[in-house]
């Protein structure tokens, strides 16, 4: 029953291990970039003007409404040929995904500050802050307690997400389970390995999520 | 820099074709998918402890690994276990699995929402348990997740444009194979982006209209 598992190399181990590597540098990378997009895309949607605040949404719903997988493809394939612009594999994910990340966190920002009861405002008002003093102040604390559970959430998608990278030719992990497979013919052991080693990553930052979900709840 | 959409005129045909399977494999996910989200949150609901385990077992494996891994998994997996089908078949079969777990969590949130009195109102008109859950409770709990499960059928369309990497020639499946050969890919692909936001939006503004006439507050 064992034998299956000699074909597979010490190399194969490294190589495993490089696409882990891959994978969790994209999506690092591009949650980092994608956040501080999302907060300053978030912070313009919530602006009182209402023509400002709809400035953001031009960005947001084309990428929030179309999939990620022809995104990466325009940037990787189109890019070059329209504007002349050539990006190696990486360059394109990353950029790609953080916009990605970007308009999804954005959403995150607003529906979090929206979710901050109006009474918070005008209590903040009433002691005296302005409205920049109360944002920073009486807000943004409690939106950040808002927002970080349902962040963890979208950290964990766009880690799900970022195996898509593999199909504009970067080896991360579902690439390299992809090529081992072609190899060693033998589906159900490497994807079994794959399932495995996604999941060591992904299942303790949702059981974190679920947690501070449920420590953030309150009753304003 | 100019763009050039000539390419429509040549390859609709070809383009349409396409959008028609991604129509397809994502109806036919989306049934197999709420089934599947009807029998799993029940599952979770159930008296059962093991029941109990699988359903939540199920749930987590799937959110907490990549649709492509799982669509590559059946892809090589099925023909290992002698079952050879159709790539449409597995991606629907991927399809579905995948959009059963937030389907169970959206529907178990709506069964957990029905009051313990909708329960003891049908006990006491004579209903069975069953006829209570197909009568009574399902009605009222899918009424309550129609919104959600609207949206995750979004996410699954536009998920469904993956499955060109095993073979379908689906919208995203047939546009690669446009960009190839008119050599005009930013095109192409910025069409074909523009194409699912116009499918998504059509799909969430009939689903607002629908979810107006059909929604309740318990």
């Amino acid at each position: 029953m064992f034998e299956q598992y000699l074909s597979l190399t010490h190399y194969d181990i490294f190589f495993f291990l490089k696409a882990i590597g891959m994978t969790l540098w994209i999506t690092l990378v591009s949650i980092t970039i994608g956040t501080l997009i999302g907060i300053v895309m978030g912070l313009i949607r919530c602006s009182k003007n209402k023509i400002i605040s709809a400035i953001p949404l031009i960005y947001i719903e084309p990428l929030r409404n179309s999939p990620l997988v022809t995104q990466l493809f325009l940037t990787y394939y189109g890019l070059p040929v329209v504007a002349n612009i050539v990006l190696d594999a990486q360059a394109a994910a990353i950029i790609t995904l953080s916009l990605n990340t970007g308009a999804f966190f954005s959403v995150l920002v607003h529906s979090a500050v929206k979710a901050i009861p109006k009474l918070q405002w005008e209590a903040g008002f009433a002691l005296g802050h302005n409205r920049y003093s109360n944002f920073k102040n009486i807000i943004a604390p409690q939106v950040l307690r808002l927002l970080i559970p349902s962040a963890i959430t979208l950290y964990i998608n766009q880690l799900q997400v970022s195996s898509f990278v593999s199909l504009i030719s970067l080896i991360d992990l579902t690439k390299a389970g992809h090529i081992l497979t072609l190899r060693t013919m033998r589906p159900f052991l490497i994807y079994g390995i794959v399932f495995v080693l996604y999941f060591a990553i992904s299942y303790p930052l949702s059981k974190l999520a679920q947690r501070l979900e449920k420590k953030v709840a309150f009753n304003y | 820099m100019y763009l050039n959409f000539s390419f429509l005129k040549t390859f609709y045909p070809m383009l349409l074709q396409g959008a028609r399977l991604t129509l397809i494999i994502s109806a036919g996910s989306l049934v197999l998918g709420f089934m599947l989200g009807i029998i799993v949150a029940l599952m979770r609901q159930s008296k059962s402890r093991l029941l109990r385990f699988i359903g939540s077992a199920w749930v987590e494996f799937l959110r907490n690994t990549p649709f492509l891994v799982q669509l590559f998994f059946l892809y090589f997996g099925l023909p290992e276990l002698g079952i050879h089908t159709d790539p449409i078949i597995t991606s629907i079969l991927a399809l579905g699995i995948n959009s059963s777990a937030p389907n169970c969590e959206v529907i178990r949130s709506g069964l957990l929402a029905v009051k313990k009195g909708y329960y003891e109102c049908s006990y006491a008109l004579g209903y069975n348990s069953f006829q209570t859950f197909r009568y009574i409770v399902l009605p009222v709990s899918l009424r309550l997740a129609f919104k959600p499960l609207t949206s995750n059928f979004i996410n699954l369309v536009l998920t469904s444009s993956v499955v060109f990497s095993i073979t379908v020639n689906d919208l995203m499946g047939s546009s690669k194979t446009v960009a190839a050969r008119t050599a005009r890919p930013f095109e192409v692909f910025i069409f074909i982006m523009l194409a699912y936001c116009v499918f998504t939006f059509v799909i969430s503004f009939v689903a607002k209209a629908i979810d107006r006439r059909i929604s309740i507050t318990l």
